[in-house]
C-alpha cells in the first residue's frame, strides 16, 4: 500500500468512528464518554484529512487549491475506479 | 461518500397550510421530472461517463438534486403543518391524507408512488446526457406550470429559485454533452454507443 492509500485508509477509519459515534450519541445525547470519544476521533480525522488533502489533492470541492492552474476537482481517479478504470477516463 | 449539511440550500418560509397547493408540489419530490428521479438519475450515470469532466458534473447536480428534494420536502411540510380537516376536505387532500397524514410520500400528484421507470440509466453517455438535458427542461416547465398555479409569493419565491438551477443545469449538461462529442473520432460521425464499443 503506497502513501496515499495509507493516509486515504485513515481518513476512512476515523471519518467511520465519527459515523458510529455519531448515531450512539443521536440516542444517547448526555452520554460523556462518548462525547470525549467523538471529540478524540474529530482531532484524528482532522489532522489526517488535512494531510490527505495537502499532499492528494481534495476530497471535497471545496478543499481545491485556488492557487493551483486549473480545477482539480475533476481529476480522476474516482473512488469506485480500480487500475483499469483510470485508464478509460483520461480527459 | 455523503455528509449531511444541517441548512437548506435556498431558505423556504411558508406561513399560511394549503394543501392544494402541496397537492400538485408533491410531483417535483417524487413525480416523473422531480427531484427524487433527477438525483437518482444523475448519480445512477455518472459510473459510465468517459470523462472527468461528465463524471463531475454528473456527481455534483446529483449531489445539488439531494438538496433540491430536501427544499421540496421542506415546502410540503410547511403546507401541509398546520392544516385542518375542514382544508383537508376543502383542498380534495382527502385521498393523500387517508395513507400519509401529513407525512411526505414521493409520488407523482396524480398518486402514483415514485418510480424508478422514469428515468434511464443506459450505459451510453450520449444517450444518457441527452436524456438529461430533456430531463431539466422537463423539470423547468414542471416548475412553470406550478407557477401558473401558485398565487402565494412566500411558495412561488423557492419555486422560482429550483426553476432557475433548471435552467443552469441545463446549460451545464450542453457542455458535457459537447465534451463527449469532441471526444470521438471522425469514424463515428452518427454517436452510435461510444462507451461500450471503443474497449473492444
Amino acid at each position: 500500500m503506497n502513501d496515499k492509500m495509507k493516509t486515504l485508509k485513515r481518513v476512512q477509519m476515523y471519518s467511520f468512528c465519527m459515523t458510529e459515534a455519531t448515531l450512539y450519541l443521536d440516542t444517547h445525547p448526555t452520554c460523556k464518554q462518548a462525547l470525549e470519544y467523538f471529540k478524540q476521533m474529530r482531532m484524528a480525522y482532522e489532522k489526517a484529512y488535512d494531510e490527505y488533502v495537502r499532499k492528494y489533492g481534495p476530497l471535497k470541492a471545496s478543499d481545491v487549491d485556488c492557487d493551483a492552474q486549473e480545477w482539480t476537482w475533476i481529476k480522476g481517479p474516482w473512488p469506485w475506479m480500480n487500475e483499469e478504470g483510470k485508464k478509460n477516463v483520461e480527459l | 461518500m455523503w455528509n449531511y449539511e444541517k441548512k437548506l440550500e435556498y431558505p423556504v418560509k411558508i406561513h399560511n397550510p394549503n394543501p392544494a397547493l402541496a397537492k400538485i408540489i408533491v410531483s417535483q419530490l417524487g413525480g416523473p421530472h422531480g427531484e427524487l428521479g433527477a438525483s437518482m438519475r444523475y448519480l445512477s450515470q455518472r459510473y459510465s461517463m468517459p470523462n472527468n469532466k461528465v463524471i463531475g458534473l454528473l456527481t455534483d447536480i446529483g449531489t445539488e438534486e439531494l438538496a433540491h428534494l430536501e427544499m421540496v420536502s421542506a415546502i410540503l411540510y410547511q403546507l401541509t403543518k398546520d392544516m385542518s380537516i375542514d382544508d383537508i376536505k376543502k383542498a380534495g387532500y382527502d385521498t393523500y391524507f387517508v395513507d400519509h397524514t401529513a407525512g411526505v410520500y414521493p409520488q407523482f400528484a396524480s398518486g402514483t408512488p415514485f418510480t424508478a421507470s422514469t428515468f434511464s440509466s443506459t450505459g451510453d453517455a450520449i444517450a444518457d446526457l441527452n436524456e438529461d438535458l430533456a430531463a431539466e427542461q422537463k423539470a423547468r416547465l414542471s416548475y412553470d406550470n406550478l407557477l401558473r398555479l401558485i398565487d402565494d409569493p412566500e411558495v412561488r419565491d423557492p419555486i422560482k429559485y429550483l426553476r432557475e438551477r433548471e435552467v443552469v443545469h441545463y446549460q451545464r449538461f450542453g457542455e458535457g454533452l459537447r465534451s463527449v462529442l469532441d471526444q470521438l473520432d471522425s469514424k463515428n460521425f452518427y454517436a452510435f454507443n461510444p462507451s461500450f464499443d471503443k474497449k473492444k
